[in-house]
């Protein structure tokens, strides 16, 4: 991005184009500099918008003791516990009736972990027996505000979090009750700026 | 932008800064500009503030194939598919405002420890959500019996993970209290 700017400058300087089109140039590319590649957005087919994601609902979480990881995302996140049964508790990431960051629709409600400690080898919800998948959700990262790297680091050790480690330019991981990878950022890493 | 760009060509024609300094300021200014805004301040206590989700990390034996799935089934938005074995497939709003990103990605060198947890299924929120037109879109991929109840239903995808899709009304933590 720096040598494209550099190279605009150049051609600004030796008249090969005019002030008006630097500045449009440079303002284009500041401001896509991030942006999903034309290559990248046309690799997504289509969907049908019935079916079209608006956000994460919830993250259903199973461990030994789901209190036990309640606490610690509790405690690490500043998050509630509402609506606790005896096998799971969920952990809404705002307050009752706030909107979930960044959106305004009013039918998307806030995410939440669902911390539960059920027998996996029961079917599901209404189903058959669950298949072995082969897929795993090996990591999950969250968005923190005011993410401070050094300070989010000192505050979780302070917390007695362990294996707090940097990650990448602009989070760190960590891991919870269960050594589960955690993952934190601010919103500076996103689908753009995350493997690029 | 198009102002403090404005200004900083000014500095640069008035020889207030150089090209060096010109350049690194507009970089900056690139990055930030993407990087959004830090929103809402930390709570006063020791604990994080939870802004949301971030991103879920999907690793399975071809993320070409789950890639395939989640962008044509449910309109995730593919970037930085560098055809390295990885790619991150985008949803909800803009990544930098608060939008949440599926990263699917192949096994790595270093298969992750075992742990006693496990992610054991993702529920996605669908905004106006249509029942009727839910279960059609569903058949027309081939899921012609999903399970679940109205307006929360669960499929598999291609490497038989569980997803769960919902409405506003039958998922949202607080309408649990009523169960």
């Amino acid at each position: 991005m720096e040598a494209f700017f550099a190279t605009k400058l150049d051609e600004f300087a030796k008249g090969k184009i005019s002030r008006r089109a630097l500045l449009e140039t440079l303002t284009v590319a500041a401001t896509t500099a991030y942006a999903v590649t034309p290559t990248a957005a046309a690799a997504a087919p289509a969907s049908d918008p019935a079916l079209k994601i608006t956000l994460c609902n919830h993250i259903s979480y199973n461990c030994p003791d789901f209190k036990k990881g309640a606490d610690w995302y509790s405690k690490v996140f500043n998050l509630d516990q509402v609506a606790p049964s005896k096998i799971d508790v969920a952990l809404p990431f705002g307050k009752r009736g706030e909107k979930p960051f960044g959106v305004t629709a009013n039918d998307v409600p806030l995410t939440h972990l669902i911390i539960r400690t059920r027998d996996l080898n029961r079917p599901a919800e209404g189903g058959a027996a669950r298949p072995k998948s082969q897929a795993v959700m090996e990591h999950i990262g969250y968005t923190v505000a005011d993410f401070d790297r050094e300070k989010v680091k000192a505050d979780l050790k302070a917390m007695g979090v362990e294996n707090v480690r940097d990650g990448g330019l602009y989070s760190l991981h960590m891991t919870d009750a269960y050594g589960y990878d955690v993952q934190i950022s601010g919103v500076a890493n996103n689908a753009l700026t995350d493997g690029a | 932008m198009e102002k403090f760009v404005d200004r900083l060509i000014g500095q640069f024609e008035n020889g207030q800064i150089g090209r060096r300094e010109f350049c690194q300021t507009l970089t900056t200014a690139a990055a930030v500009f993407a990087g959004g805004l830090e929103a809402n301040a930390a709570p006063a206590g020791k604990g994080l503030k939870m802004l949301g989700l971030n991103h879920l990390s999907y690793q399975c034996p071809d993320y070409r194939k789950a890639r395939d799935f989640y962008s044509s089934m449910f309109g995730m938005q593919v970037t930085n598919d560098k055809g390295m074995g990885r790619a991150n497939l985008a949803f909800g709003p803009a990544p930098d405002k608060g939008g949440n990103f599926l990263v699917v990605h192949n096994p790595g060198a270093n298969p992750p420890k075992p742990t006693e947890a496990v992610i054991d299924h993702v529920c996605y929120t669908i905004s106006n959500y249509d029942e009727g037109k839910v279960r059609a879109a569903l058949k027309a991929r081939g899921f012609d019996n999903p399970t679940g109840r109205d307006e929360s239903r669960h499929v598999y995808d291609p490497y038989n993970y569980d997803i769960q899709i919902a409405s506003a009304r039958q998922e949202n933590a607080f309408r649990r209290e009523g169960r």
